[in-house]
């Protein structure tokens, strides 16, 4: 089942790249450098769905005090992390020849780079505690307070400055670009989110597998 | 006309690759290392002691059991 | 017992102890004392960017003065090895929350009050108008920090790195807080009427509210052992 989840994966992940550059225009005012943006776009929204779940797997772990629903919350936080570093890079090596500059405050960045210092936090926490049981409750209340801020965040921060380009997938009237380059992103969109439920139901494995070797 | 940057596209598609790469090969070595692991310990719990004694628990921790996994 | 008045003693035995050993005060006011002396150093000769960085600076001592009474918050219990008496208490551990939330409220908002006169004395600062309003973000501030801030120091209270992991974990769920008190505090010293921030001191009402509605909530389960 899981080799099922990683072949299609890495189809998919095939798929998207070969759009990227086959299929993806040569951007008017950027130039080629704008591809960067399907890889980009795809792990930002991808670590959004990781901690997503991380917060509703802690909430189901709470209630039902089930340990899968711990390591479905702790695999989540992981690949969540990772995606949304990654996205932060690959969004600041993007940045660096189109803005001229690594890094900027405004809003969508500073609520990002929020964002991953408190799931890093959430993993450091994980780490520190020994006792498996209650490393499982703690980051489930940690995973909860984190879940409610980011509303919290997002608003703070946007009150605080916007300077980040018009969200052009979310935006209410819909997408406005050209479909050669929508076709990409979203093939590339739904392929990291394979990847990302991969990773999970690999790692989720891998923590049962601790479970039951320390039992 | 706009520079290229490949470079830089090559920087980000790069770092991304290596460091999923790097993320599933970790995966698998956890895997395997773990269900050796779980076989040598379902072997040892099949054979019957020598001695006819019962034999004791493993009681010291593994390489790989690390402190923050959960209980089943 | 009842659940307020158990919550009531919490705090009444917390801020008893304080005030019989002084502990923690003595560090926060000692601590204030630098930063007010190291603000001087870098900042005082220029009155045009003391004017413009103040809000900043002053909840940047709020808030390191918050982080070490915060995290200092069940220190007595953990050295006196009544720890477990904490997890052993009947009922429920919510008014133990309550108990530990006022007690640091009070400590911070006097530590804050005493960090503000220090500050308008020896930058001269004429507080005038801004002061009810200041008061009021002063107060929904800390109380937002110390929420949140009672919670994690329940919960890092028996792991390793403790000192580091407190202000990891906490500062950035506190941005919202840290964001809308600085920027409110900005305007009401530049003299515009609590109104004209009204959508700062709106956001610290959520927050806090989600705050203290979620800890009062998960306490028992971090207490739980």
């Amino acid at each position: 089942m899981v080799r099922a989840l990683g072949w299609l994966t890495a189809v998919g992940l095939l798929v998207g790249i070969v759009m990227a550059f086959g299929v993806a225009p040569r951007e008017v005012t950027q130039g080629n450098v704008q591809r960067i943006m399907y890889v980009h776009v795809p792990l930002i929204l991808a670590s959004y769905v990781a901690f997503g779940v991380l917060a509703l797997a802690s909430i189901v772990y709470l209630v039902r005090r089930d340990a899968a629903a711990d390591r479905v919350a702790h695999a989540s936080g992981e690949v969540g992390v990772m995606f949304v570093g990654l996205g932060i890079a690959t969004g600041s090596i993007w940045g660096k020849p189109t803005w001229g500059t690594w890094w900027t405050w405004d809003a969508r960045l500073t609520s990002v780079a929020i964002l991953f210092v408190m799931y890093l936090g959430y993993l450091l926490l994980r780490g520190s505690i020994d006792d498996p049981e209650r490393a499982a409750r703690y980051s489930a209340v940690l995973g909860i307070v984190a879940a409610l801020d980011i509303p919290l965040v997002h608003f703070s921060v946007y009150w605080w400055r916007t300077l980040h380009q018009p969200p052009s997938l979310m935006k209410p009237g819909g997408f406005t670009g050209s479909t050669s380059i929508l076709w990409p992103l979203v093939v590339n969109l739904l392929a990291f989110m394979l990847l990302y439920a991969y990773f999970v139901a690999r790692r989720v494995r891998v923590l049962r597998a601790e479970a039951e070797a320390a039992a | 006309m706009t520079a290229d940057n490949w470079g830089f596209v090559a920087a980000a598609y790069g770092l991304t690759a290596i460091v999923l790469l790097i993320y599933w090969r970790r995966l698998a070595k956890q895997e395997r290392e773990l269900e050796a692991l779980n076989r040598s310990n379902a072997e040892r719990s099949r054979e019957p002691s020598s001695s006819g004694l019962p034999r004791p628990e493993p009681s010291s921790p593994t390489p790989l059991q690390r402190p923050g996994a959960p209980r089943p | 017992m009842s659940w307020a008045r158990r919550a009531l003693a919490v705090a009444w035995k917390d801020l008893a102890v304080e005030r019989r050993s002084k502990e923690t005060l003595n560090a926060l006011v000692f601590f204030s004392l630098l930063l007010l002396f190291v603000f001087q150093f870098t900042l005082g000769g220029d009155r045009e960017r003391l004017a413009a960085v103040l809000p900043g600076v002053l909840w940047l001592g709020f808030v390191l003065s918050a982080l070490l009474a915060l995290g200092r918050t069940f220190l007595v219990e953990r050295e006196n090895d009544c720890w477990e008496g904490l997890l052993l208490a009947p009922g429920d551990k919510s008014a133990i929350y309550l108990g530990k939330l006022v007690g640091n409220l009070a400590l911070m908002l006097l530590v804050e009050t005493l960090v503000l006169a220090l500050f308008v004395v020896f930058f001269d600062i004429d507080l005038g108008r801004a002061m009810p309003g200041l008061l009021v973000v002063m107060l929904l501030g800390t109380l937002g920090l110390a929420a949140v801030g009672t919670l994690f120091a329940a919960m890092t209270a028996n792991v390793r790195a403790r000192e580091l992991l407190f202000p990891v974990l906490l500062l950035p769920v506190q941005v919202p807080v840290l964001l809308a008190t600085v920027k409110a505090t900005e305007g009401l010293l530049l003299g515009e009427p609590l109104a004209a921030v009204a959508h700062w001191v709106k956001l610290l009402v959520a927050a806090d509210t989600v705050y203290v509605i979620v800890s009062l909530l998960t306490f028992d389960v971090v207490l739980e052992g």
